[in-house]
């Protein structure tokens, strides 16, 4: 039904890949009378870094939203390493290893990086009921090593770490929980670059393992290409553009975007517009 | 200011610091608790002291008169402070700290014994308190309306059960002091000692527990601690009943202590007010996320003192409102200035 409203616009059919952990065919949802998904196919390999392009409003946080298990789709279907995969919860899909990052959602100020680290994971001298502080930091430092993250001084409070260390615990806090997708929001929305550089450093060395695989929504065309495997870019609610970075470059993907752009002016102009695009769907 | 000269930042993060021995930790874990929040309430505290000790023969020497000045406010505060830490507040303490009593003696009335009596009344409280939870976690009033309406409704249920009438508190008589008497408030010291154990226990679950965590959690970033899995509505309905037992303990010991209850909303609302003024001067703010349950043990017994001291000095009682009220707006300035630093420049 989507080809037909939209001729002339390019559809990523369902595809797939042997070590695919996360597939996604078919993904249409609505909010009353708003179409924000019309047919979206995308799949996740083992590993990979997938990039989430599109402008506001062409339905990227709807996407992650319903693979989070925040939203409910209205139909199509998805899989997670092979298996039906339809979370009940935002707590449902994580407990399938499914984990979204929020930038500025996820830490409590008041409660340290460790504190933070191990929220509602806490370590206690079983069987007393008090926590194990110093076991807790030791194995904090270690996880944030690991990643390659360092805080100076885990015992401050998150409000006193800069928003990429915020990130960095956050993530640290997913990966601790062995979620093997990682949703992350805009991760580099708002963040300086040195601050950004040390995301996509950690992001490479998440890559680097290769038991985690991620999709990120990224704004900047210049960071996708800098920290992705694989670039899909969503308008208007479809996935209209897949490719590895290697076989892209920004120039192609400002091509699509302001050739969607042109095409919705066009519309415009003959009077249709907005009403049939809708209704079509 | 209150905050305490810290270490030059480390200039290059690119190590990790050194390891440090235990009693750096220890001094580094008295810096953390007591340079920005209980230490101004401590500073305080001795400049009142060594004031009253100055103009007033006899304040420390009848230092006993004190105790029936704070012990119970710490109390109640004690459980305010968990309320007050999830960023609410609990106006029907006061009520609680009036009608517990009442339900008490209704229960001994009644043929039960007076242990499993205080026992019941204090279940009883605590549910009172789990409806507060309820209407401000699930059904979305503000703390502020559901506990003022609890108020009004203790308030006036107490009123109906005394049929306005002074009663004598169960278990006690003037003559002579038993022992449940003097272990429920009448022993001198009794009080004190429940206040200790209770401010104790209460900032090792505040500081120490997963309770505490998810009550600081819950209330400074309550989206957030739900996001991480903190079910934020049980940590809210658990913490009013912890309150309103802390209340309803507060109110029995006095009581005993006084062997007698009196249906007078218009003190026991007087102690609701204090018992915030307490919690807020000991450096709980009511901003969320952070509280102190010693801070507001400390605030208790400030205004303990104002009170013995302002008593034994015969001032009349209202100088007590007027430094009551200066402290109350001093305190919470000078946190909010230190929180801003802190925040501001990213150390403290």
């Amino acid at each position: 039904m989507a080809d037909q409203a939209f001729a002339g616009q390019p559809i990523v059919e369902p595809s797939t890949a042997p070590d695919d952990v996360l597939r996604i065919e078919h993904i249409a949802k609505r909010f009353g009378p708003i179409t924000a998904l019309r047919d979206i196919n995308l799949h996740l390999r083992k590993g990979e870094v997938l990039g989430l392009l599109g402008d506001n409003g062409a339905g990227k946080s709807t996407l992650v939203k319903i693979i989070c298990g925040f939203h409910k789709a209205d139909s199509g279907s998805m899989w997670l390493k092979g298996k039906p995969y339809a979370p009940k919860s935002v707590l449902d899909a994580r407990a399938q290893g499914v984990d979204t990052v929020y930038q500025d959602l996820a830490l409590v100020d008041e409660l340290s990086a460790t504190q933070n680290l191990f929220l509602r994971r806490e370590q206690t001298y079983r069987p007393l009921p008090f926590l194990a502080g110093r076991k807790m930091r030791r194995e904090a430092r270690a996880a944030l090593d690991e990643i390659g993250i360092n805080i100076p001084r885990i015992d401050l409070p998150a409000a006193r770490l800069s928003g990429g260390q915020r990130q960095a615990i956050a993530v640290a806090r997913a990966i601790r929980d062995q979620s093997e997708i990682l949703l992350l929001d805009e991760p580099l929305a708002a963040m300086g670059a040195k601050e950004g550089a040390m995301i996509l450093d950690l992001i490479a060395r998440l890559k680097d393992r290769g038991d985690v695989s991620i999709i990120m929504i990224v704004h900047n065309y210049v960071q996708v290409f800098q920290a992705c495997d694989r670039a899909n870019l969503i308008q208007d609610g479809l996935i209209t553009f897949d490719k590895p970075t290697a076989e892209s470059s920004v120039d192609e993907l400002n091509e699509i975007v302001v050739e969607e752009y042109r095409r919705a002016r066009q519309a415009e102009m003959s009077g249709n517009g907005e009403a049939s695009r809708y209704n079509a769907a | 200011m209150a905050v305490a000269p810290e270490k030059a930042p480390e200039k290059a993060p690119a190590q990790r610091p050194p390891a440090r021995g235990a009693g750096t930790v220890a001094l580094d874990w008295a810096k953390k608790g007591l340079a920005l929040r209980e230490s101004s309430i401590i500073v305080v505290i001795v400049a009142s002291l060594v004031y009253f000790g100055a103009t007033t023969p006899g304040f420390f020497s009848g230092w006993k008169n004190l105790l029936p000045y704070f012990c119970f406010l710490a109390i109640m505060a004690a459980g305010e402070v968990f309320v007050m830490t999830l960023g609410e507040i609990d106006l029907s303490i006061g009520a609680l700290w009036l009608f517990t009593p009442f339900m008490y003696w209704k229960l001994t009335s009644a043929g039960i014994p007076l242990l499993p009596s205080v026992i019941l009344a204090l279940m009883i409280a605590s549910l009172l308190g789990g409806v507060n939870g309820f209407f401000t976690a699930y059904v979305g009033i503000p703390s502020f309306v559901a506990t003022l309406a609890m108020l009004f409704f203790l308030d006036g249920l107490a009123l109906i059960l005394s049929h306005s009438q002074q009663i004598t508190t169960p278990g006690t008589s003037v003559t002579q002091t038993s022992t449940f008497a003097s272990v429920f408030g009448a022993g001198t010291y009794s009080e004190l000692i429940w206040a200790l154990v209770i401010m104790g226990i209460l900032q090792v679950v505040l500081t120490f527990t997963r309770w505490g965590i998810y009550t600081v959690a819950t209330g400074g970033n309550r989206l957030g601690a739900s996001e991480a899995g903190v079910k934020t509505r049980l940590v809210v309905v658990r913490n009013f009943m912890l309150c309103a037992t802390t209340a309803g303990i507060a109110g029995i010991l006095e009581a005993v202590r006084t062997s007698s209850i009196t249906p007078d909303p218009s003190g026991s609302n007087q102690f609701l007010l204090y018992a915030v003024a307490a919690v807020i001067i000991g450096g709980t703010l009511m901003t969320g996320g952070e509280g102190t349950v010693v801070g507001a043990f400390l605030g208790a017994l400030f205004i303990g003192i104002l009170q013995d001291g302002l008593t034994l000095k015969s001032v009349n009682a209202n100088y007590l409102y007027l430094w009551l009220g200066i402290a109350v707006i001093i305190a919470m300035t000078l946190y909010v200035l230190v929180r801003r630093i802190r925040r501001g420049s990213g150390r403290g």
